[in-house]
């Protein structure tokens, strides 16, 4: 009996939260690849717009950026890094002066790059999931 | 298909999203996606939705100006990051509220919503055919405005405005718009810039037309069909 997708199960990276990406998507795979490119193609862009405000020390620019990239990480099952963007975004409300939120910032940032590399490795691993 | 829909969406991952969703589900045409309020409006004004998928914040104008804004109202499915904004959508009337990123089956959820409200919805200026009466924005409230009330309504770029004998209402909306939605049994087109009221004419000279006092330029294009449309003994 030929079943190919019977017991496809993909083992996501340990950074995501694979139960809640399944439940998010119902299992669809197919889905779920595309969402990861969308991500991928969109994240640089965003990355760049933290990036340009911190650079330009423009507070309200900063955390416009952050909660802009925040719900990328939603449909990518990332939801710690999710709590970690809303939790800078209250940072900036309470402290909006650049020096004392550079800590905080650098926190976020390291992991946001290391996500990023998180993201366009699963998106590879998907599409050769799917491709099997 | 039986709805029809567009997307107000800044996150492009989002409205990929939500495309994805429409298309699986095979119950939603998605007829464009916009990525700020004010191209959404000329859409709308324009085109006519079953139902909109619409982001809160995005850069300009809110998803809640839109609603201020648009000159009829189909459904509306709020899709947003922020929970805090559930009580405006309550105030909003919207049908449903999605906290992005929302699961598939709960996408299902809410166009069941849709599907099951009252036919997509009688809504202010989209109800008119048939109706005795129009509900129109303006003031930043919806007004309901008797046809016999109406005298005429003319073109102001993206505005018309509604004349009856005593006041006169703009709205956000074009022409081109509201001649397929109002009651043609009243109103008739008359120039690419005037819907008139037909019972409302006084009277008729070459390629004019009078309404209390007031002077209609009626087009060559549609003359004939203005004769044709008055009593003529």
């Amino acid at each position: 009996m030929n079943q190919p997708f019977a017991n496809k199960t993909h083992v996501f990276s340990e950074h995501i939260n694979a139960a809640y990406i399944i439940e998010l998507y119902s299992g669809d795979y197919s889905m779920i690849e595309e969402t990861f490119a969308d991500v991928v193609s969109e994240y640089t862009s965003l990355l760049a717009n933290v990036d340009a405000a911190y650079l330009a020390g423009d507070v309200p620019a900063l955390k416009r950026a952050v909660h802009k990239i925040k719900p990328l990480f939603g449909f990518v099952g990332l939801t710690s890094i999710q709590s970690q963007c809303l939790d800078f975004e209250n940072s900036c409300e309470a402290h909006p002066s650049l020096p004392l939120l550079t800590n905080e910032f650098m926190l976020l940032k390291n992991n946001l790059l290391q996500m990023k590399a998180v993201i366009e490795e699963e998106k590879e691993k998907l599409v050769l999931f799917n491709s099997r | 298909m039986s709805l029809s829909c567009i997307i107000v969406e800044d996150l492009q991952v989002a409205a990929n999203y939500l495309i994805k969703c429409c298309e699986k589900s095979k119950l939603v045409e998605v007829k464009g996606h916009f990525i700020n309020v004010p191209d959404a409006l000329s859409f709308v004004n324009e085109n006519t939705v079953d139902l909109i998928f619409l982001d809160v914040e995005m850069p300009g104008p809110n998803g809640f100006e839109l609603l201020d804004q648009i000159a009829f109202l189909p459904k509306i499915i709020l899709t947003t990051s922020k929970k805090e904004y559930a009580y405006d959508a309550f105030e909003y009337k919207v049908t449903d509220f999605l906290k992005k990123p929302f699961s598939y089956e709960r996408f299902l959820e809410a166009l069941q919503k849709v599907q099951s409200s009252p036919a997509t919805q009688a809504a202010p200026g989209n109800e008119t055919e048939g109706s005795d009466h129009i509900y129109i924005k303006s003031e930043g409230k919806l007004i309901r405005l008797a046809n016999d009330a109406i005298l005429f309504m003319e073109s102001m770029g993206d505005y018309v405005k509604f004349v009856t004998a005593d006041k006169k209402y703009i709205t956000h909306n074009t022409i081109k718009n509201l001649e397929d939605k109002v009651n043609k049994q009243y109103f008739l087109k008359v120039h690419r810039s005037y819907i008139v009221n037909l019972r409302k004419i006084d009277d008729m000279r070459e390629n004019c037309l009078f309404i209390n006092g007031l002077e209609i330029p009626v087009s060559k294009a549609f003359k004939s069909v203005v004769i044709s449309r008055l009593n003529i003994l």
